[in-house]
């Protein structure tokens, strides 16, 4: 029982559904058939097409993440290790951390055209934020007893960074990617929603032009899926990497 | 600390104005000329409507996003048995980009106002709903038996022991939930509205006015600046007793 029990309010919302869309009290068009969307799922995973667009949306998304990571993690740490650096970005970013940066999403089209770029550049700014701060909270608030007992022992700068500084900030890193891969989800789809003539976006605005909400809700389904697989990865590298410190959540 | 923050905001826009006069390209405008379009834009009534649209759709899809993810997190944190029926849903669909239901819901609920204002909601819902569930989840248990200890019914309880406990967790994802109002309001209004500053920023991007573009770029930082500070504020008056204890 326990085993189906996470299970139930999905499947219960699932019959919901398809009781709704077998009624006849809606049109098709509101409540696809989950044998309609499961047909086109089908089609969008059998051409390569389907394949195409997800991995548009992917690689866009990835990409952006991973630029973020690896300048947040840098700065986050610088951040956190220096005081003079910390003193002059700080005000920076907790001051337009709460600025939706997708309104500068139009510029950014002029800046960087209308293909991947643009989007991936909004993405990697929308991610550096979560990442820089959390990462910084981290690298901040290492226990100063250990890095002292290092020092005192004759661990060279260099040493004490890497055995003390980086493992005791990890799981503030990973906290911070935790956060922001979503976001990068999130981004690209709404960037390819606005405008662009490929992805996933792309594909559910088209699908609901052409009113095939089948179709649409299949590229739903594809998205959801690719947020979780996303998701459960990173926790998964989390776990491998970070074996020490469990990760402390419900749903893990 | 307010110098340092006021010395490179000022050394960013100095340097930003100095390179205007090296010559931008027309899409890129120099800090006075955005100042003076803001400003302009500002003795029009056009301005304030599209900020009343904006306002009117982020507003109430945060204040229901919130109170549901409020309600339902405290609650999934406390009961047993909806824990175990209700959070592996939201878990599961936590990761999920929530604007792709944006569609789905114009055609259940019109293309109207009524359509963004849930999908906010959906988006707000999230956060909230984590943060006040560890919130609950990770309240004292000495605490809780003492009170139970000294004779307290089940709702005294909750609203002296685990709403309090709960609250600097909650505030932490109301203000996740209020940026991404923003952003969802921001995304749905570029999408297809007729009014807001996300309908402004298209338009102007469509007819290359790109004084229009920095004008609704400018509103909305402030609003979301704002409305931070706002929520900021809020949280300093109702935990006004953590700074002192804790």
């Amino acid at each position: 029982m326990s085993r189906v029990r996470p299970f139930l309010l999905l499947g219960a919302l699932l019959l919901a559904w398809e009781l709704a869309a077998r009624s006849g009290w809606w049109n098709q068009l509101l409540f696809p058939s989950l044998v309609d969307i499961a047909d086109e799922l089908v089609r969008f995973a059998t051409a390569a097409e389907g394949w195409h667009e997800a991995w548009v949306s992917l690689y866009r998304a990835l990409a952006g993440f991973a630029l973020a990571a690896a300048v947040g993690v840098g700065l986050g740490m610088l951040m956190g290790r220096s005081e003079l650096v910390a003193a002059l970005l700080d005000p920076l970013f907790s001051g337009t951390y709460a600025v939706p940066k997708l309104a500068l999403f139009p510029i950014f089209i002029f800046v960087f055209g209308l293909g991947s770029l643009s989007k991936v550049a909004l993405i990697f700014l929308e991610c550096l934020y979560p990442i820089v701060i959390i990462t910084y909270q981290g690298a901040r608030g290492v226990n100063r007893v250990l890095i002292w007992s290092a020092q005192n022992m004759g661990a060279s700068r260099a040493r004490i960074f890497a055995r003390v500084v980086i493992p005791a900030t990890v799981p503030f890193i990973f906290a911070g990617f935790r956060v922001a891969l979503p976001v990068a989800m999130i981004v690209v789809i709404i960037t390819e929603m606005i405008s662009s003539i490929d992805g996933l976006g792309y594909v559910v605005i088209y699908a609901l032009a052409s009113l095939k909400t089948d179709r649409m809700l299949a590229a739903v389904v594809v998205i959801a899926l690719l947020g979780l697989l996303l998701d459960r990865g990173l926790v998964l590298l989390r776990s491998r990497l970070v074996y020490w410190d469990r990760l402390e959540t419900y749903y893990v | 600390m307010l110098i340092a923050r006021l010395g490179l905001l000022v050394a960013v826009l100095a340097l930003w104005q100095l390179w205007s006069l090296a010559g931008l390209p027309e899409y890129i405008l120099s800090p006075l000329e955005i100042a003076r379009h803001f400003v302009a834009a500002l003795g029009s009534r056009e301005l304030y409507e599209h900020i009343g649209a904006s306002l009117g759709r982020s507003l109430p899809g945060f204040a229901v996003g919130s109170a549901l993810g409020i309600a339902f997190g405290l609650a999934a944190g406390m009961a047993r048995w909806f824990d175990e029926t209700f959070s592996p849903a939201v878990f599961m669909t936590y990761p999920v980009p929530k604007i792709v239901m944006l569609p789905l819901f114009m055609l259940w609920f019109g293309i109207g106002d009524l359509s963004k204002i849930l999908i906010i909601a959906l988006a707000c819902f999230y956060p909230v709903f984590v943060n006040a569930y560890y919130g609950a989840r990770s309240t004292p248990r000495i605490l809780v038996w003492s009170a139970m200890n000294m004779g307290a019914s089940r709702w005294r309880i909750f609203s002296r022991v685990v709403v309090p406990s709960a609250l600097p967790l909650v505030f932490a994802g109301m203000r996740v939930s209020l940026a991404l109002s923003f952003i969802v309001m921001f995304a749905t209004e570029m999408i297809n509205a007729r009014s807001g500053l996300g309908y402004l920023i298209q338009i102007a991007e469509n007819s290359l006015r790109f004084d229009l573009m920095y004008v609704s770029l400018v509103t909305i930082a402030i609003l979301g600046y704002a409305g931070d500070h706002l929520l900021r504020a809020g949280r300093r008056r109702a935990l006004a007793w953590q700074e002192t204890h804790a």
